[in-house]
């Protein structure tokens, strides 16, 4: 009976996992919205300790895409991933296999972490990669102009949440955004100014509200040129101390 | 008239263009491989497709289609996040690659 009852549940949950378009969680557009409201799989999964080593057994359906390193692609496709906080990969992660952040691409690679352990562990591993080095910049004649533009911009409203170095704040759940790509930088701010990042933080979306497309784009400029000292892969021709 | 040229245009389509991209190479760069299973024959969810060996023809015009929004049915919201990765030549690649395959 026992046994009959566990197949049961083994079907369920297969049939549960083998079936996207994701749920769809109430996210920013609905009124009693809380933002990164501490319920479900993701509360157990920031209360686990993350095993690197099976984190990158799990990490491998990720790589396909996010690539080995974590890297990502400098078109913004997919984000780099190495160093990012652990609980921000969690929440992204618990997000859209909720159904409160939009991804189709990625809901079926997500749903196949079986428990919360597996997102702390593949949280663990992400976290433990060095940032690339190289990734994708602002690219233009009037590259250092927009940079400086971004700089002023950034130091204004960003700074005190994301950082000087744009290091973010693991407690806080705000990402790490050196090292990132400019046009993913971007296409997210882009978003979340326009609602269409249903788990945004309501504090950001009202710094952000106000600014215009070439501000936004200004503002990617200068955070794709942040380096975050220690955190940042050693360039492969580094001299022996 | 039409027809004849339709056929020569057809029978062009389908011989190798000199220096085409690498389906193979593209398949697997292009991020097709994490849905579709490193050899086309294994896709990751049920309701995903098997492509080793569909028709060259068909898979060009599915990717085009799925690309252009013209197709937006079925599992396309999850191809097209990464549809603007591949241009029509590479799509073709793509598509005589597949076709190949067992």
């Amino acid at each position: 009976m026992k046994a009959s009852l566990l197949l049961i549940g083994l079907l369920s949950a297969g049939i549960a996992i083998a079936a996207p378009p994701a749920p769809k969680q109430q996210g920013i557009e609905g009124k009693d919205y809380k933002w990164n409201a501490q319920e479900g799989e993701k509360v157990e999964a920031l209360h686990k300790k993350g095993d690197v080593k099976n984190g990158q057994e799990v990490y491998e359906i990720c790589g396909a895409c996010h690539l080995p390193s974590g890297a990502g692609r400098p078109d913004g496709t997919f984000p780099q991933l190495a160093g990012q906080h652990s609980t921000v990969l969690i929440k992204q992660m618990a997000d859209i296999r909720a159904g409160l952040r939009d991804n189709p691409t990625m809901y079926p690679f997500a749903a196949t972490l079986v428990d919360p352990q597996e997102l702390a562990d593949a949280a663990a591993y992400i976290n433990s990669l060095c940032i690339p080095l190289e990734h994708g910049k602002y690219e233009g004649p009037d590259a250092a102009m927009q940079v400086a533009k971004g700089k002023d911009l950034y130091e204004k409203q960003c700074l005190e949440c994301h950082g000087k170095n744009g290091e973010g704040n693991k407690e806080k759940f705000y990402p790490v955004i050196a090292g990132q790509h400019y046009k993913y930088l971007l296409r997210q701010m882009t978003e979340i100014r326009d609602g269409h990042r249903r788990n945004a933080n309501p504090d950001m979306v009202k710094v952000i509200k106000p600014y215009s497309n070439d501000q936004l784009v200004a503002i990617s400029a200068y955070q794709s040129s942040l380096v975050m000292p220690g955190n940042m892969c050693k360039p492969k021709a580094a001299k022996k101390k | 008239m039409k027809f004849v040229i339709t056929l020569i245009t057809a029978a062009l389509v389908a011989a190798p263009a000199i220096a085409a991209p690498d389906g193979a190479k593209l398949f697997a760069e292009k991020t097709c491989n994490a849905c579709h299973g490193a050899k086309a024959d294994k896709p990751l969810m049920p309701n995903y497709p098997k492509l080793a060996g569909q028709n060259a023809a068909y898979a060009e015009q599915q990717m085009k289609d799925i690309k252009s929004g013209a197709r937006n049915n079925g599992q396309t919201a999850a191809m097209k996040g990464v549809m603007h990765l591949v241009n029509d030549e590479e799509i073709k690649a793509i598509a005589e690659y597949l076709s190949k395959l067992k």
